[in-house]
């Protein structure tokens, strides 16, 4: 029996998916301009949560920061600075914005900025309200770690909710809505005291059906999350190391 | 799109890990150990009613590597079938694509934990040369395990002792299953540098070097292995990390001298460590039968071939081997003495 | 080097010791050869009989009481023969007894088993 044997369906990712560093060094402009959206649409949130709560901006500055980094990101060539051998892309991105704010610091300015135009809808309005729900002490001092912490959770969360939103998508393509609704119901809001018999009795199915569902929603769920977090990485190392990370693989 | 609360990202995350078991004659338990690429539970075999360790890979590659990884280092287990080393019973995919073995569950401590419980020397030397039958039959079927320390040793209730974690294996030379060989023809678990694993900032994990080759646990890796000359690595390599063993077993600690207050190292002793961990491979045991010989020979209360003894130290060493019966002789010239004098009162 | 043996030579050895030791008694010292010659036989036969049984037996404390049973019944016969001098000749008949049973569980090589077919 061959290692080839043990090749499962599902596990592997489609080779033609490039990274979004390998598309971001691409000749082709609109490769170019595709892997600023799909950088765009996973880090926005983080880095508009990152700039609130880090620099302590008032929102609509901190939206104008936002875009403004996202805008500039190509055209200050701060991808082609990137190496993954010394960093990883997401703490890479966190101190490029630091860098940012700091120079916006200094220059004040607030005239029209260059760069790309962005043509991702970014919902200021709801990352607000996000903000108020997470749980932050911002009176604490915050130090290195504690902003990458920040960082990475906000990232992770991200990361998740655009995983959710393309399961929702797969699950309405393969005509399995109640799949993602047992999902919702019991992974994204369910308390700790709702139980399987409990969705059981709700949805009319048996147990096991439930348990069945829900194995296939959280295995896809897995399979997405993964496939967008190996689009955002830059090497098959660092893909291992964010995998681990965010979803809190890591040996104790 | 939906905001996520903690509470949701936890369940998502607790969700995304617990492997899917089914279709497979396993029923998932509880988890209970995490691994450089992967995560133990203990299952239950369904058919055969009994408790297994189930290992399964966390995250896929995307080149198929760690996936290879696991499956050799079940193949390697396979080819080692000996009391000192776990058993593996079963290799496979999961409904999820990932790659899982399962193998004997063990009941019992690490040997870091255990060895608390343990206060005599020569009770800790007794282990200690379990540990080397053990590596010493690897060795023999030409596999390094290249990651000895105590937490990959497990003592079993009934005091036996199991080398585990063959991750980090090399195989020196086909004695083992040609198809583990047939499938890498380079036959080592992993050592290519493009191949890396996940570096931990823990200085009990097992870590890579910069540029990806995997090396071991600092303070019970070889100097050869620091470096990622893993092309040159021999049984020696393990040697070293079987005097840091012996070194922790006595010590506490796998490097340098002995912790304040803690027991003081006899000098026959120091120097088979010192001997097995020389920077210099030659300087070594060459092999580990060797080393167990001279473990062996100390606790026979014989000169070890590692330190060369002054007459006082030989005189010592004779003393304490042959006490009591010194003692019985001792009584009985005391005896005639007493005897004697009695008489010519 | 087996039990036996062992303990044929300590007990010639420690035999000829307590036989030898007549010398500080001058009444006997005139029959010093015959002494040491049969102190040594005695200690001899005690010592082969604590060899055979420390290959049968492996357990100290009854070589040990083996030991001292031998030594005290040979001594006992001498000391008869003797008309006298008891307690001078069976206690450290005994002691040599105690001493050759506990060397001969202690050391010496244990006779390899043979595997049955």
């Amino acid at each position: 029996m061959s290692e080839d044997d043990f090749q499962p369906s599902g596990d592997r990712f489609p080779l033609t998916r490039r990274s979004v560093i390998e598309r971001a060094h691409s000749i082709d402009a609109e490769e170019r301009a595709g892997a600023l959206e799909a950088l765009c649409v996973a880090y926005w949130k983080p880095v508009y949560k990152y700039v609130r709560w880090r620099w302590n901006r008032p929102a609509h500055d901190a939206q104008d920061l936002t875009q403004g980094f996202f805008a500039g990101l190509l055209e200050r060539g701060l991808l082609d600075k990137f190496d993954s051998k010394k960093s990883r892309l997401r703490t890479y991105l966190r101190v490029c914005v630091d860098s940012f704010v700091m120079n916006e610091d200094k220059a004040e300015r607030r005239q029209k900025r260059g760069g790309a135009v962005l043509h991702v809808a970014l919902d200021f309005a709801g990352a607000e309200e996000e903000l108020g729900a997470t749980v932050m002490d911002a009176a604490r001092i915050p130090s290195p770690e504690s902003l990458e912490q920040f960082f990475e959770k906000e990232w992770v969360r991200s990361l998740f909710a655009l995983a959710v939103e393309d399961l929702r998508a797969f699950c309405a393509s393969r005509e399995r809505e109640r799949t993602f609704h047992l999902f919702e119901a019991y992974d994204l809001e369910g308390n700790e005291t709702i139980s399987y018999q409990q969705m059981a009795r709700e949805y009319g199915l048996s147990v096991v059906e439930v348990t069945n569902a829900l194995a296939w929603a959280r295995r896809e769920f897995r399979r997405i999350a993964l496939e967008r977090l190996r689009v955002l990485s830059s090497s098959e190392e660092e893909f291992q190391r964010e995998a681990r990370a965010a979803f809190g693989w890591v040996a104790k | 799109m939906n905001f996520l609360s903690d509470q949701a990202l936890k369940r998502l995350r607790d969700g995304a890990e617990m492997p899917d078991l089914a279709g497979t004659r396993y029923r998932m338990l509880e988890r209970i150990a995490r691994g450089g690429m992967g995560v133990v539970y203990t299952a239950e075999d369904e058919n055969l009613g009994r408790r297994v360790a189930l290992k399964v890979l966390d995250v896929p590659g995307t080149d198929g590597d760690l996936r290879n990884r696991l499956i050799r280092e079940a193949r390697v287990l396979a080819a080692l079938e000996h009391p000192g080393i776990v058993p593996v019973h079963d290799v496979g995919t999961l409904g999820d694509g990932r790659v899982f073995y399962t193998m004997k569950f063990v009941e019992g401590n690490r040997l870091d934990k255990f060895i608390e419980s343990v206060a005599s020397v020569p009770d800790r030397l007794r282990i200690f040369l379990r540990i080397c039958d053990a590596v010493a039959f690897a060795h023999a079927r030409g596999v390094l395990h290249r990651d000895l320390k105590p937490a990959n040793i497990m003592v079993g209730p009934f005091g036996e002792v199991l080398v585990m974690d063959w991750g980090l294996a090399k195989i020196l030379r086909g004695e083992v299953s040609s198809t583990m060989l047939a499938a890498d023809p380079e036959a080592t678990v992993f050592d290519k540098p493009k191949q890396a694993n996940i570096a931990s900032a823990a200085t009990e994990a097992s870590v890579v070097t910069g540029h990806g080759t995997v090396m071991g646990t600092p303070g019970y890796m070889s100097p050869e292995q620091a470096r990622g000359d893993v092309e040159h690595l021999d049984t020696r390599s393990d040697i070293y990390s079987l005097g840091a063993l012996l070194r922790f077993l006595l010590t506490g600690q796998p490097e340098g001298a002995s912790t304040p207050g803690g027991p003081r190292l006899d000098k026959s002793l120091a120097a088979i460590c010192a001997k097995a961990t020389e920077a210099a491979p030659a300087e070594r045991y060459p092999d580990v039968q060797e080393m167990a010989l001279d473990v062996s020979r100390y606790l026979d209360g014989l000169a070890v071939g590692a330190h060369r003894e002054s007459l006082f130290e030989k005189a010592g060493r004779f003393y304490r081997r042959y006490r009591f019966f010194i003692l019985l002789i001792a009584a009985y010239l005391a005896m005639r003495v007493l005897i004697l004098l009695f008489m010519h009162r | 080097m087996n039990k036996v043996l062992l303990g044929l030579l300590l007990g010639a050895v420690l035999g000829a010791v307590d036989g030898g030791t007549a010398w500080f008694t001058p009444a006997v010292r005139a029959q010093l050869a015959g002494i040491i010659f049969g102190s040594t036989i005695k200690g001899l036969i005690a010592g082969v009989a604590a060899g055979i049984f420390a290959r049968k037996v492996n357990s100290v404390p009854l070589g040990i009481l083996f030991g001292l049973a031998v030594g005290f019944v040979l001594a006992f016969i001498v000391a008869y023969l003797q008309h006298g001098y008891y307690f001078e000749i069976i206690l450290p008949g005994s002691i040599v007894g105690l001493i050759v049973g506990y060397a001969t569980q202690r050391y010496g090589a244990a006779p390899t088993p043979v595997a049955s077919r």
